[in-house]
């Protein structure tokens, strides 16, 4: 009789025995099967369901790769992240139609160009989102360390505050505003026979310039590797001699503004209204989940994949003709999965 | 001295019985609707305090049991043969506790923040899916409209009888808070309270932590869900709005303001801010407030305040006035909520 017991099927024994690209694969693998079973043309496929996958995967990764670092480095999980977000995309909209001179309630500055406008609300919102998480961090998030269970409540309480905001300010209110586009990025570009919008390519070229520069800065950069010891050991940083706190703040703010950016730029894509903040964070957290809390390139990764899963089960919906409410609730499903199998995401600490 | 303590509940009891009887004539429906809200909100804030304050689980998905239970009353009641309230009632616990274990089962192996997300994420595809106008789901659902103008039985029908509804709301309290207090106090709520102090050391000394987590999930889901049938059978209605976020922050803002951790905090909480919305509400102080400064912002950042300044809410102030268990409760609140353990747990 052998003394040593057979290795048994629970879960946590499988849990183990999965690799940290077991998530890509079976990604990669369900891709394929919704191929198999709705076929699309090789056109179809280009510009109907990859190209629209990365634009959005361009927009999650902004979101969640503020969230990701922010995690990791400080052990604070910012539920308000997706508020950041909307407001981002508040301040970049209110700078398209305020400062437009056709608009009859225009602001006495006005500039003629919607070009100029649309660059000037990106930066806006980048650094009114920047500007707001800093302040978070300081008057919020900074005194609750000694209790993080309120961190979280209270993060929960701010997107509360920020939602009741935007819809107590009368130019902005509780309705859906549709985008509005910059005259150079309003066209369609001609790709395999089909229009393909110019906006979405600006998006793709936006998030992969940035996720490849903050990638770079990580890398290579003296911040960078501070910031990457912080995610490792905070403490340890600290006893060197740096000052983690201030890290902590900048990075906050920076994580804010990037998340900013993406509602800035997506403003002009998906339009704006006061929910969008909570449905962009759910899919944020979909994206940390699959890449790991605390992994910047599990951000990354995690939002290609969610991207381009939201697109082939769209696709596959449309086909089938199944509800469409069925493709929103999937994703979460996605995730549900992943947690269940490999808590720790592709790259995150495992439990 | 100590008599008078015993008999503090049935003196409050009496009180909430007469109160009914107690208003003019002419606002005496009004009041009895607003006690109604303020009974059936206690249900729900207790329930989540079973979770936060007794467990230690930041669940930020109570708005899907609440959700659960409504709907699942307005569905057996908008039939062309309403389900009589016995099955009614059935269905709803049954639900609560189905909901409560499969979410547990599914969530509760991970840790703090990622059980948070579960929930939340589920609460919300749970939204879309009730707010959605599919022609395949809104035969049951209603879509955006909900579930409207139920058949509720005559006798405890709240526009007819409201005294029996508002006598059917109190009961319901009054015997799910002993229910509570009952569980909370029997060995099985000493060891959640083990968990929420160090879920670790419980482990250690042998117990199945989380099998006890799921349990107390399964408890909450079941109140909540018991709350949101309560609060159908009065609206007459079920929307898709009991899903939203909102509803799970009422129920956090409930349990902060009457004191994590207490059984009648959230109780005393659910009266705070039922009142307070009306009394802000009313036209001699909304005169006075600014027009942009709404109800839900104000609420929005006295929770911000609270959770800042005043975490242990209305039962922590009244423990510090009265000096004597001040002590033991602030440490425990502090204790249950120490960094340590939590940056262990996300590890």
């Amino acid at each position: 009789m052998s003394v040593i017991s057979r290795p048994s099927t629970s879960w946590r024994s499988l849990r183990s025995q999965l690799s940290r690209w077991s998530i890509f694969v079976a990604l990669s693998a369900i891709f394929g099967i919704i191929l198999v079973v709705a076929p699309a043309s090789w056109p179809k496929l280009v510009t109907g369901i990859v190209l629209p996958g990365l634009t959005l995967a361009a927009v999650f990764f902004l979101l969640a790769a503020g969230l990701s670092l922010i995690f990791g480095l400080m052990d604070v999980l910012n539920f308000a992240h997706g508020s950041l977000f909307m407001l981002g995309a508040y301040l970049a909209w209110s700078c398209n139609v305020w400062l437009d001179p056709r608009y009859p309630g225009h602001w006495p500055v006005t500039i003629a160009s919607s070009n100029l406008r649309f660059a000037l609300g990106l930066i806006i919102g980048m650094l009114g989102g920047a500007l707001i998480g800093a302040l978070i961090e300081v008057c919020f998030i900074r005194p609750l360390y000694s209790r993080p269970i309120y961190q979280v409540l209270l993060t929960l309480g701010l997107v509360f505050v920020f939602d009741a905001l935007v819809r107590t300010i009368p130019a902005w209110g509780s309705l859906s505003r549709p985008p509005i586009k910059p005259s150079a990025l309003s066209g369609s570009l001609e790709l395999l026979g089909r229009r393909f919008p110019t906006y979405s390519l600006f998006l793709i070229g936006l998030g992969f310039g940035l996720a490849l520069l903050i990638g770079a800065v990580l890398q290579r950069a003296r911040v960078g590797m501070i910031i990457r010891a912080g995610v490792q050991d905070s403490a340890m940083v600290e006893a060197l001699g740096i000052n983690v706190r201030r890290v902590f703040t900048s990075v906050f703010a920076a994580g804010s503004g990037l998340a900013a950016l993406g509602g800035a730029a997506a403003a002009s894509f998906i339009g704006v209204y006061p929910e969008m903040g909570l449905e962009y964070q759910l899919f944020a957290f979909i994206v940390v989940v699959i890449g790991g809390l605390g992994s910047y390139g599990g951000a990354a990764l995690g939002a290609l994949l969610i991207g381009l899963a939201r697109t082939f089960s769209d696709h596959l919906v449309l086909e089938t003709s199944l509800p469409t409410a069925i493709a929103s609730a999937s994703t979460v499903l996605v995730m549900a999965l992943v947690l269940v199998l490999r808590p720790g995401g592709m790259f995150g600490k495992q439990e | 001295m100590i008599w008078l303590r015993r008999l503090l509940p049935v003196a409050i009891v009496a009180v909430l019985a007469s109160l009914p009887f107690a208003f003019a004539e002419s606002t005496t429906r009004f009041w009895q609707g607003v006690l109604i809200q303020i009974f059936v909100l206690a249900i729900y804030a207790l329930s989540y305090d079973i979770l936060l304050g007794f467990t230690g689980i930041v669940s930020f998905g109570q708005a899907l049991f609440l959700g659960a239970g409504g709907y699942t009353t307005a569905i057996l009641l908008h039939r062309e043969q309403p389900a009589s309230l016995l099955v009614v009632l059935l269905a709803v616990i049954g639900v609560g506790l189905l909901l409560g274990a499969g979410v547990g089962l599914l969530s509760l192996r991970l840790s703090g923040v990622y059980f948070s997300m579960i929930t939340l994420a589920l609460a919300e595809i749970a939204f879309i899916l009730f707010r959605t106008d599919d022609a395949r789901l809104k035969p049951y659902t209603g879509g955006e409209i909900g579930i409207q103008g139920l058949d509720v039985p005559a006798l405890i029908d709240p526009t007819q009888n409201r005294l029996h509804f508002y006598f059917l709301a109190l009961a319901s309290m009054i015997a799910l808070y002993s229910f509570a207090r009952r569980v909370i106090n029997s060995p099985t709520g000493r060891v959640w309270l083990a968990v929420r102090e160090n879920e670790t050391r419980a482990a250690v000394l042998g117990y199945n932590t989380l099998r006890l987590k799921v349990a107390a999930t399964m408890l909450s889901s079941t109140l909540a869900a018991l709350a949101g049938m309560l609060l159908v059978l009065y609206e007459k209605s079920a929307t898709y709005e009991m899903f939203s976020v909102s509803m799970t922050i009422q129920a956090l803002l409930m349990t902060i303001i009457g004191g994590i951790g207490t059984l009648v905090g959230p109780l005393l909480g659910a009266a705070t801010l039922r009142l307070l919305d009306q009394w802000l509400k009313s036209a001699s102080v909304s005169a006075f407030l600014p027009t942009w400064l709404r109800a839900d912002l104000l609420f929005g950042l006295i929770y911000v305040a609270l959770v800042l300044f005043f975490p242990a809410g209305i039962m922590g102030a009244i423990n510090r006035l009265r000096g004597r268990r001040q002590q033991r409760s602030v440490q425990q609140v502090a204790q249950a909520l120490k960094p340590q353990e939590a940056l262990e747990e996300s590890r």
